[in-house]
């Protein structure tokens, strides 16, 4: 049985559970917990225990039993969950989370790690009042009876099979235990080497209950399973029906109190167990003559072991609970939406995205082919199969989107401990959670995040007296925002803190060489600074932020991901780091131009518009290295020269405008070859260092064409506008809405 | 689901479909009483697809209710699925009717 | 014809094994996570068993069993209760309603297949 794959659910699961679990205890901070929360609670640890069980993983199991036995406490009204009790299981969840990560690494059993649970074991036995038991981690085994027969009238009965009487109870049938399936499921143990169905209890056709149960088995059964294990095959109706099971070799006495016992007529039975081969002639002989001749209660010694084997009677019913159920709270309607979800493994959605593009690739193919063949049909199909393809493309990556909540407010328990650490009041505010982007940037956003807002607590958030003094509340704020924009998501990090503090950047950056004597610079551009690396303002050095990993590294991974990142500072106000990123990283809407014979896409939600040069502007730009737009002044760069490509602009040239994270400028192409839909291939690593290419593309033609960065090359506009003398009025334009 | 055909004296039965304890109450209702005044029956199991101990019940009352009423009652044509439960429950001789051993029966 | 067993439980993970122990020993296998989700499995298509679990959301497994009870194709269906050890309160609650066969959580799959096998086989 191969469960690596439940495995791995099982671990994203728990994952899932505990984040659940700690966030219903961080919200108890603000507002006490509802009946329905703490059911919540009780069963993310109960499904953790309950899962883990089936894979063997005994160390979770023993510690989540803890867990769920305290809240199970709580949950029955007996303890109150108060702050100490909720620091206790915000603990715990830690630990358990530390418990599946060591699953993940395959790694045995860290001593420091037992410890650690063992001292939470015993804080949580505190709450539960005395000893509670471990589970086993398996389920228990009822107890095998071996007991000792004392010899008592008449030796051991010759068969060497076991004897089993079932006289089922009236309600089995209706209880959806069917004896048949029973005594098929018996001969899986072993041999049914005989048996008798005894249909006497079936009454006259008017009194008879076609859904009640009124049959009797007598069956010699030869197996090497225990008792325990034969019992265990009647466990469900041991309840309510009469079961007897006399091992191989039992006494000639157990026989006797078993034909007592059972309600059928002596002699009828004793034929039967003659007729089974369970007893001799002879033996029955011997039995009928103890049952007669001795008084009831003789045969009591041997009497005793089949009592123990009787499986108890009359204690069937169960204390009636109907009131308490009645009780039982309706489920809310409102919760119903919830759960409504399919699991999916992302590497098929991640196939499918692939199919998806590949077909995006093929419509175009046959788009291409169609117009060139000018078949008005087909192009009219093609078309339509275009749009589909469309929309294809549009759902299956919206199948990958998640809202950004779940990353968000994974902080809230990040701002508690750190604030904690030190000394600092802070609160988080998050808004914009519902926002949705791509699962694969998701997962490879958190590191950046956590780095960011460990930053602005440690340094943004000046110690409470400081904020008092300068007229803030005391408590300071983090935020976290997301937002659409342009095509793309925006990440918000913002603090009330103190800001960045101009000076200082500056006199750093000199001191580490990153800016030159004497370069003047904008605020804008000192603050960027932080982000370069090796870059680190810290006065003193603290535990979080500050370990030589500076923003750099934040920066880094956000390049890396085709987001940008970049920031407005106010001196004693605060700071907003602000990160774009793009919804998806698989397919783009591109527009596609050509310079000279190559052909590149501009991803279409940067294009702003397209314009052709005039001769005047063409004379203009030919010293320039912007043009005048609508009085807007718009610097360019030639695509030609960019990427050092043969031959001579044409007689007509056009302006490509494009926007990202509030830049705008112009690129010049020779052609503009209309909208595409596109699928970004990675480059291959020879090419990974070219600037200004993103990815490539495979046209409807066969041919490739180069996914343009527009980020990368407007950072190449800015910083040659900005070392350039620029003109009046210049540098880079910052686009208007 | 039963199917009742007279010929004089002689009453063929007929079930189409399972013999369960979902079934039983409503097959009770209507062999007992197409079994009246019969001398000769049969009852056609062919087209039993599933039966249970509810099912098995009911062919032991009904065998005996028209023993009762001195009537001659067989089981014909038993299904796969019929077969493996008189098997199961060594009834096939308590019955006493002939069966077909077939691979292919059912 | 294989038998179909419906496994009803919050936890993929669980039914995902259980699934997967149940399948291999020649039962078809359908899923559920909770009460609610279940009653909707439930039509459309015949099953020979229910498992499920007693702590779930949206509905929890005692009243699933109830609703189940009030199904004329499904009332005398068997049904096995997954409980824990420091809940028999819920295992006779769920006994009552009429789930007379249960499986103690934490399980080793090979017990569920025993479970159900003891209730019907493939």
């Amino acid at each position: 049985m191969n469960l690596d794959e439940a495995l791995q659910t099982f671990i994203v699961e728990s994952r899932e559970l505990l984040q659940d679990l700690e966030q219903a205890l961080l919200r108890m901070e603000d507002e006490a917990p509802t009946a329905d929360t703490i059911n919540a609670m009780f069963r993310a640890a109960h499904t953790i225990k309950g899962s883990a069980g089936l894979f063997g993983l005994d160390d979770i199991v023993s510690f989540t039993h803890g867990v769920e036995s305290v809240l199970d406490r709580v949950r029955g009204g007996e303890l109150l969950l108060d702050g100490e009790l909720a620091s206790l299981f915000l603990s715990c969840c830690d630990h358990m989370g530390a418990l599946v990560d060591q699953v993940v690494s395959g790694s045995d059993g860290d001593a420091e790690l037992a410890a650690a649970g063992n001292a939470l074991t015993a804080r949580l036995k505190a709450y539960l009042g005395g000893p509670e038991a471990q589970p086993q981690p398996q389920a228990k085994v009822p107890q095998q009876r071996e007991q000792k027969l004392e010899a008592s009238g008449g030796g051991e009965v010759e068969t060497d099979s076991w004897h089993i009487s079932l006289r089922f109870g009236r309600d089995v049938l209706r209880n959806g235990m069917d004896p048949l399936s029973f005594i098929r499921y018996l001969g899986t143990l072993g041999k049914v080497v005989s048996l008798s169905t005894l249909t006497e209890a079936i009454p006259a056709a008017a009194e008879m209950d076609p859904e009640s149960c009124y049959l009797g088995f007598e069956i010699r059964f030869k197996s090497d399973a225990d008792k325990a294990a034969i019992e265990g095959v009647f466990e469900f109706v041991r309840e309510d029906s009469e079961i007897h099971i006399l091992s191989p070799r039992a006494k000639i006495s157990e026989y006797v109190e078993l034909i007592r016992a059972l309600p059928e007529e002596d002699l009828r039975l004793g034929e039967i167990l003659v007729k089974c081969g369970s007893l001799t002639p002879a033996e029955l002989e011997q039995a009928l003559r103890l049952q007669s001749g001795a008084p009831p209660g003789a045969g009591e010694a041997g009497g005793r072991q089949i009592g123990d084997i009787l499986v108890d009677e009359g204690v069937v019913h169960p204390p009636v609970v109907e009131a308490a159920l009645a009780k039982q709270k309706q489920t809310k309607d409102s919760k119903a939406s919830e759960g409504q979800f399919i699991r999916v493994d992302a590497e098929k959605l991640d196939h499918l995205i692939n199919l998806v593009g590949e077909m995006v690739i093929a419509g175009a193919g046959a788009n291409l082919a169609a117009q060139r063949a000018g078949a008005a049909e087909l192009l009219e199909a093609t078309s339509t199969l275009s749009r589909l393809v469309e929309e294809v493309r549009d759902s299956a990556l919206q199948l990958r989107m998640v809202q950004i909540a779940a990353t968000f407010n994974r902080f809230q328990r990040v701002v508690r401990d750190v604030s904690r650490e030190l000394g600092k009041d802070i609160g988080l505010s998050i808004s914009g959670g519902e926002t949705e982007l791509d699962k694969t940037v998701v997962e490879k956003i958190g590191d950046p995040l956590m780095h960011l807002v460990r930053n602005s607590m440690d340094h943004g958030i000046e110690p409470s007296d400081v904020r008092v003094s300068r007229g803030k509340p005391a408590k300071g704020t983090v935020s976290l925002n997301a937002y659409h924009d342009s095509g793309g998501i925006v990440i918000e990090v913002a603090d009330d803190g103190g800001g960045l503090k101009r000076e200082k950047i500056l006199q750093k950056a000199l001191e580490k060489g990153l800016v030159a004597p004497g370069q003047s610079l904008t605020d804008r551009e000192i603050h960027q600074l932080i982000l370069e690396p090796g870059f680190s303002t810290a006065e003193q050095v603290t535990n979080l932020s500050g370990r030589g990993v500076g923003m750099d590294v934040v920066k880094r991974n956000i390049t890396a991901l085709r987001g940008t990142i970049d920031l407005d500072s106010e001196e004693g106000v605060g700071m907003t780091i602000r990160i774009r990123l793009p919804l998806t990283l698989a397919i783009i809407d591109g527009f596609l131009v050509g310079v000279c014979d190559s052909s590149f896409v501009v991803p279409l939600d940067m294009v702003v518009e397209c314009v052709e040069l005039t001769e005047a502007e063409r004379r203009a730009a030919r010293d320039n290295s912007y043009i005048n737009l609508r009085g807007e002044v718009l610097p360019f760069l030639r695509l030609r020269e960019l990427f050092e490509l043969p031959g001579q602009p044409g007689r007509r040239e056009n302006i490509v405008v494009v926007r990202y994270g509030g830049q705008k400028a112009g690129l010049v192409v020779d052609r503009l070859m209309g909208e595409f839909q596109t699928v970004i291939k990675p480059l291959g690593a020879l090419f990974s260092n070219i600037r200004g290419i993103g990815g490539s593309t495979i046209l409807g033609s066969g041919e490739v064409a180069l996914i343009l960065d527009v980020p990368g090359l407007l950072q190449q506009v800015v910083s040659r506008e900005a070392h350039s003398k620029a003109p009046a009025g210049g540098g880079l334009v910052h686009a208007k809405g | 689901m039963v199917t009742i055909e007279r010929d004089k004296d002689v009453c063929r039965l007929s079930i189409d479909g399972e013999m369960t304890i979902y079934t039983a109450a409503e097959l009770k209702g209507k062999l007992l009483p197409a079994l009246q005044g019969c001398t000769e029956a049969e009852l056609d199991l062919s087209r039993v697809a599933e039966m249970d101990t509810a099912g098995l019940q009911l062919l032991v009352l009904l065998k005996r209710e028209a023993a009762a009423a001195g009537g001659r009652f067989r089981f014909v044509s038993h299904s796969k699925d019929v077969l493996e439960v008189l098997d199961l429950c060594n009834m096939v001789g308590a019955f006493g009717d002939p069966v077909v051993i077939s691979s292919t029966a059912g | 014809m294989a038998k179909t067993i419906l496994i009803v439980d919050d936890s993929a993970s669980l039914r995902q094994v259980v699934s997967i122990a149940l399948k291999s020993a020649g039962y078809e296998v359908i899923e559920a996570s909770d009460g609610k989700d279940a009653l909707g499995k439930l039509t459309g298509q015949k099953v020979h068993l229910i498992i499920s679990d007693v702590n779930m959301p949206n509905m929890d497994g005692i009243t699933l069993v109830k609703e189940v009870k009030k199904l004329p194709n499904y009332k005398f269906t068997p049904i096995i209760m997954l409980t824990t050890e420091s809940q028999e309160g819920k295992k006779q609650e769920g006994q009552a309603a009429g789930a007379k066969a249960w499986v103690v959580k934490p399980f080793q799959p090979a017990q569920m297949l025993a479970a159900v096998s003891k209730l019907v086989l493939p």
